[in-house]
């Protein structure tokens, strides 16, 4: 019978669930990864409650590493993180096909293996996600001097995007609020990162900008409205590369102060 | 070569009492600085930031390049800013194009005059000039809030091609020094100004760039009076040169300076002189191979100026689908392993405005394909409409752990549509296809191939006089 392992949409629980069924070492057609709150439940299967841990994670994260390599851990690490909710059965697929191939670490090369091409796909639509959101994230200062963003991404991109911009803005306070999955990522300057989860702050607090703030707004405004030329005017390729999804975050486009 | 340079104190700024010293004697050794904060004090007293920044973004928007990619760098950890390899997109403008870079002039007061620029001397256009603080805060403020990726700083000609390259050298100094900002940097280089300054503002830039303006040195004798064709390739000779020495002086000391790591790059107008495309990819062709530029941009022709030199206006705008054309050719030359001989010829000295250029190569070649996909090498797979770089090096890897199908071409990204006249999967076609030219075409474009908008609305036009392959974007089609 088919055993189906339930787990949290965080990468610690997909990692433990892999870690369950691994141990059981039950063959593709046997085990399936869930998540809890996405669950499609079939008849003929036993359902486990994962137990999610910080060692099983860890355990499986070096499984991954030391047999198919960096580069499938990197694949694998941000499909984690997507919204799809067939994810970590993709993910125990792909290390289960990774066993029958001589090099396992050629592994994300087998485009061929639907799980693979999944994990591929997913991996690839996340890391986009979050290297648009690079781009088109928006800090404002607040009345502290505190640098504070808002995105509304797909998937779960905030470990994605820290490290970036902790190495970019190493000096600066700031913070990056994922309002559809109620996660923060906080720095300190001169200090590491955190990802905080699950608080609900005050909005009004985010409001209040520091007195700069609205000039440099303005300014950004009229910058992007005059660098267009407008013999070339061309919206539609305006919203091929940049989608109204992301827009409303962005000043440029919510600023009407422009005169 | 790199004893002599050593002599140079100010080659290698990264001696710290050097470094020390040079800060106080910047503004010393740069007049320039001071006496145009004095003239345009004087001359526009009470210009807001919001007026200047509004007049040099207008000014300099016709520049093409806005690319941040090239370099990778972290922040030290003292200042902001950190570069990515892949370059990052912030906005979006209007007309489509990319905004990552805070593209501004330092000043458009220009003392030359060439013809197709707003900016030239005998326009009257407001005119207006930062001050090298006000870029520095300008940056730095945009920077923090993630609105750009660095900085694009170009100038018209104030004064001398000399005193403008220490305006720019000072501000640029500025940033890095004192404001200790580690993002991308992109800077002209001035022709006509001192090889020292260029060398100077090199380390300061990741990427440097000279205007080729025109394709020929016929066309840029006629519309750029003041602009020689030896004062445009000598600082992007200089450049080269000093990029191939400061390679050799990274494997011997891992922490020298770095001089431009991005490479350069160049542009050129298109439309605005009688070239053709031939001619325009010979030149790339060779500036890629002489010069090793990392980039050659081409910028469709705008209308600013009524002068007799230029192009009459045809109220058909810019020539947009020859621009692409050229850019899709460029990507050829630079990514697929193509000559602009193979492309192009003197007898057929123009794209096909139907087809791109891989799409009219393959159908004039079709002796070549069909292409076994599990077989073909990688050269082979590239000339294939339909499948890119990034599918073809994915096609390698996954032959080797299976044979492949069209169902896998499609998941691998291959666009088989256009790709499943040129290809077989095991000696099967998709379909039963005849391998000839004008069924290929016909299929093409029943198939909803995306015709350039130029081209769609082709049916009904009303006939002008100005009809030219050189100026219109279509007269010529060959089918």
């Amino acid at each position: 019978m088919r055993t189906v392992y339930v787990c949290n949409d965080t990468v610690t629980g997909i990692f433990s669930g892999i870690y369950d069924a691994w141990k059981a070492s039950k063959g593709e057609e046997d085990c399936e990864i869930a998540l809890r709150g996405m669950l499609d439940f079939q008849l003929f299967c036993d359902y486990v409650e994962v137990e999610e841990t910080e060692h099983k994670a860890i355990a499986v994260e070096a499984l991954i590493r030391k047999h198919l390599g960096e580069k499938a851990y990197g694949a694998i690490y941000h499909a984690a993180m997507s919204e799809d909710k067939g994810k970590g059965d993709a993910i125990l697929g792909t290390m289960l096909a990774a066993r029958h191939l001589a090099d396992s670490t050629k592994i994300m090369d087998h485009l061929g293996h639907p799980k693979v091409e999944k994990v591929f796909e997913l991996g690839r639509n996340v890391f986009g996600e979050a290297h648009s959101y690079k781009g088109f994230l928006r800090f404002r200062e607040l009345k502290n001097g505190v640098l504070y963003a808002k995105i509304r991404p797909k998937n779960q991109i905030l470990t994605c995007l820290a490290p970036h911009f902790a190495s970019r803005l190493p000096v600066e306070n700031w913070m990056i609020h994922d309002a559809p999955h109620q996660m923060f990522a906080v720095h300190e300057a001169g200090k590491k990162w955190v990802i905080v989860r699950g608080e609900k702050p005050d909005e009004e607090i985010f409001r209040d900008v520091s007195d700069k703030e609205e000039e440099y707004a303005r300014l950004w405004t009229g910058f992007c409205q005059t660098i267009a030329i407008e013999s070339r005017m061309n919206p539609e390729r305006q919203r091929q590369n940049l989608s109204y999804r992301f827009r409303g975050d962005m000043v440029e486009f919510t600023n009407s102060c422009h005169p | 070569m790199l004893v002599s340079e050593c002599e140079n104190p100010r080659v290698y700024g990264y001696v710290k009492e050097e470094e020390m010293r040079e800060q106080a004697a910047v503004s010393q050794r740069y007049p320039a600085v001071q006496a145009l904060a004095k003239q345009t004090d004087y001359i526009r007293k009470g210009m807001t930031i919001y007026e200047k920044l509004n007049i040099l973004t207008d000014a300099a928007k016709y520049d093409v390049a806005c690319t941040s990619s090239g370099t990778e760098r972290n922040s030290d950890g003292r200042g902001i800013g950190s570069c990515e390899l892949s370059g990052i997109c912030h906005s979006f403008s209007a007309d489509g194009r990319c905004i990552s870079l805070l593209k501004i002039l330092f000043t458009n007061e220009c003392i030359f005059d060439c013809k197709y620029c707003v900016n030239r001397r005998s326009n009257d256009v407001a005119r207006a000039s930062f001050t090298p603080e006000e870029v520095c805060t300008l940056t730095m403020e945009f920077y923090r809030r993630n609105y750009i990726e660095g900085l694009f700083l170009s100038s018209g000609i104030l004064n001398s091609p000399d005193y403008t390259m220490e305006l720019l050298y000072a501000t640029l100094y500025r940033l890095r020094k004192e404001h200790h900002f580690q993002g991308y940097i992109h800077v002209k280089a001035i022709p006509g100004a001192s090889q020292e300054l260029i060398r100077q503002t090199g380390f300061l830039a990741d990427r440097m760039s000279v205007n080729l303006e025109l394709p020929t040195a016929k066309s840029l004798k006629a519309l750029a009076p003041h602009k020689t064709r030896k004062t445009i390739l000598e600082p992007m000779r200089l450049v080269q040169n000093r990029m191939a020495e400061n390679k050799q002086e990274l494997t011997l000391y891992r922490n020298a300076p770095r001089f431009v790591p991005a490479g350069q790059s160049t542009q050129m107008i298109i439309g605005a002189t009688p070239e053709t495309d031939y001619q325009i990819m010979r030149v790339a062709e060779s500036l890629y191979q002489k010069f090793e530029l990392k980039r050659v941009f081409y910028s469709a022709f705008v209308h600013v100026n009524e002068d007799s030199a230029l192009p009459a206006k045809t109220g058909e705008g810019p020539p947009l689908l020859r621009e692409h054309r050229l850019y899709q050719a460029d990507w050829l030359l630079r990514y697929y392993h193509f000559q602009a001989d193979e492309l192009l010829s003197e007898e057929n000295p123009n794209f096909n405005v139907v087809f791109d250029p891989k799409c009219s190569w393959a159908l004039k070649h079709l002796e070549e394909f069909p292409v076994e996909v599990n077989r073909a090498d990688y050269q082979m797979l590239l000339r294939v409409p339909g499948i890119g770089y990034k599918s073809a090096v994915r096609i390698v890897k996954a032959r080797r752990l299976g044979v492949l199908d069209f169902a896998d071409l499609k998941k691998i990204g291959v666009v088989l549509k256009r790709a499943l006249y040129f290809i077989t999967c095991n000696g099967r076609m998709m379909y039963p296809t005849k391998m000839d030219e004008d069924y290929i075409t016909r299929n093409l474009l029943g198939a909803g191939e995306k015709l350039p908008k130029e081209v769609a609305g082709m049916g009904y036009r009303q006939i002008s006089l100005f009809d030219d392959v050189k100026f219109g974007s279509c007269s010529q089609i060959s089918v």
